[in-house]
């Protein structure tokens, strides 16, 4: 009964709520619009929007050296999260069953699991860099600490789930991908889509004043 | 994954639940005092009788097993000369061995060694804690709290710990739900709720396993150097570390036991994970006889970890005033540190590295540096 009810209308409540709200979210962030610059342009700020979306993505140096176990856990987090979510076969069939219709290429199972490692150890890590942290513990606020534990719970469901023999356990992982799916337009995990506005604002920005940022 | 299953899977489930439900039927009828367990076990039995079967006939004309025709057959079964190699179509590992006495050795030791034993060497170690707690109490600072500070221990310092914390308790956990989940946790939860539980448990070990090799190597290389030995640790130890006896014994920045802890982490923590590696990982091309005694040292090292670590996460929270706040925020109290790490308190004074109660909550080990300590070998008087 609640079985049917979290793979059934659950399911698609909660994908209509994150596709709603993430469109809803953007097109807010969008309407704001920015200031008029009425300087006269050095370069144009498409050619830089485009170079700051993934320069930023590479380690400077005084980030580098000043905050690795960020650095270093943040890559780990990001890009097994990444690859669990997209590249392991329990999830591409899912998503081809319920969404796509199509599936594509898949990780092999060694490849799942050393993404799962990477992704926990990450994600671990910086759980604790924010709650040790003094500066971090000071900015982050509950909201913060909910999708922490949201997206640790779906991971930690999905990895017990991982013998795929149960119904009960994929359950419990499909029901807590759902609430984090829920969440997810109303919390900060919104920077997994505001990112790029925010990179190319200030690439282009910078772009068009000739500054190499 | 979760495909439609068709007419041919589930006449095959159906031979199976059938052959299942004989299994359990006829083993339910002759359960085992030995294992003191009251659950099934189709290969027990099915053991007992071809050793049974297979015993050596005592030498004499009128012995029935001389007459037993298939003597020869059970005792090539059960393999206890030099095994000879049988033929098969699978290339693998120990294929061309039909039974291997080997597993029945790790299976004995398992349900009536490790389990039993390892139960009463944990609880053991429970009730003596809880024992020493009543009797001892807890460790107060003689001199009470203080309003100066010292830094302990750096954010990266506190953070690997509590790594390695988390990941030691839910392996802890869920190893122990295999482990004696068959005896403890089937007549409290049923089979089929315990057997959710031991597939969850088993991936969630599997999976966090390599994880704790990982912090392992975090905590060993951030802190090897100050557990390394010094003069006056082995007068530490003679002294039991002011348990035994009222008279205070000075020490380092980590005194033995603590050293010795973090050894015992390193090493035999080393050898539980190493030994999971295998476990998790048959594909290797590991034979039977290394697989069963991967199992053996992991189950032996586990639960001695598990006891050391019991003492550990006692005596650094209920079992001594202002033990975890070293831990916990990166600065602990100036008295503490002189009653408990006297040696390395005195250095940080001399150095100048005491800080205020409103200081250290400002800042909370964010200094990224190690905490000064005593080099080798210049502080032990």
């Amino acid at each position: 009964m609640i079985g049917d009810f979290i793979d059934g209308p659950l399911w698609y409540l909660s994908l209509t709520v994150f596709l709603l709200g993430v469109v809803w979210r953007l097109v807010a962030i969008l309407r704001v619009g920015v200031a008029p610059d009425f300087s006269t342009a050095r370069h144009g700020g498409a050619g830089g929007a485009l170079r700051t979306l993934f320069t930023r993505s590479l380690p400077r140096r005084p980030v580098f050296t000043r905050g690795k176990v960020q650095l270093i856990a943040g890559y780990m987090f990001h890009l097994g999260l990444f690859a669990l979510l997209f590249l392991a076969q329990p999830h591409v069939e899912f998503i081809s069953e319920r969404i796509t219709g199509f599936g594509w290429v898949t990780l092999p199972h060694w490849g799942f699991i050393l993404a799962a490692e990477v992704a926990f150890a990450g994600l671990l890590l910086l759980l604790l860099y924010r709650l040790m942290n003094p500066v971090t513990r000071l900015i982050s606020d509950t909201g913060d600490y909910t999708a922490s534990l949201l997206v640790f719970l779906v991971m930690l469901s999905g990895c017990l789930a991982l013998a795929q023999a149960y119904e009960g356990l994929r359950l419990l992982h499909l029901l807590l991908a759902e609430l984090l799916l829920i969440y997810f337009p109303f919390s900060t995990l919104m920077h997994a889509f505001t990112f790029a506005i925010s990179r190319g604002y200030t690439g282009a920005a910078m772009a068009r004043k000739g500054v190499n940022a | 994954m979760y495909r439609p299953v068709s007419g041919t899977a589930i006449l095959r489930l159906l031979q199976l639940l059938i052959v299942l439900a004989l299994v359990v039927a006829g083993n339910l009828s002759a359960q085992t005092q030995a294992e003191g367990i009251q659950l099934p076990n189709p290969g027990t039995d099915l053991w007992r009788e071809v050793r049974q079967r297979a015993q050596p006939a005592t030498p004499g004309p009128t012995s029935p097993m001389r007459q037993a025709p298939g003597i020869d057959l059970w005792s090539e079964v059960q393999q206890t000369n030099p095994v000879p190699a049988g033929n098969t179509q699978v290339k693998s590992v120990d294929s061309g061995m039909l039974i291997n006495p080997v597993g029945d050795q790790w299976r004995r030791f398992r349900m009536e060694m490790l389990v039993p034993y390892g139960g009463y060497v944990l609880g053991g170690a429970l009730l003596l804690t809880l024992a020493f707690y009543l009797i001892r109490g807890r460790v107060p600072i003689h001199a009470g709290p203080s309003d100066k500070r010292l830094l302990r221990y750096t954010v990266y310092e506190r953070m690997i710990h509590w790594f390695i914390a988390a990941i030691f308790l839910f392996l802890a956990l869920t190893g122990l739900t295999m482990l004696f989940g068959r005896s403890l946790l089937i007549p409290l939860l049923g089979p089929e709720a315990f057997s959710l539980l031991a597939s969850a448990s088993k991936e969630g070990h599997n999976l966090f396993g390599p994880l704790f090799l990982l912090a392992l190597a975090l905590i060993f290389f951030r802190f090897v150097r100050r557990n390394i030995y010094q003069r006056g640790d082995l007068a530490w130890l003679l002294r039991g570390g002011g348990v035994i006896g009222s008279k205070h014994v000075p020490s380092n920045f980590f005194n033995m036991g603590e050293k010795s802890m973090f050894w015992m982490l390193v090493l035999v923590g080393g050898v539980t994970a190493l030994s999971g590696i295998i476990l998790v990982f048959p594909i290797l091309g590991l034979g039977r006889e290394l697989m069963a005694l991967s199992h053996v040292a992991h189950g032996v090292t586990a639960m001695a970890m598990m006891v050391v670590i019991v003492g550990h996460i006692y005596i650094g929270s209920i079992g001594m005033e202002g033990a975890l706040e070293g831990m916990a925020t990166g600065y602990c109290d100036l008295n503490w540190a002189r009653e408990h790490h006297d040696w390395w308190a005195e250095q940080c004074e001399q150095n100048g590295e005491v800080v205020s109660v409103e200081e250290a909550a400002g800042t909370e080990g964010f200094a990224q540096g190690a905490p000064k300590h005593a080099p080798l070998g210049e502080t032990g008087k």
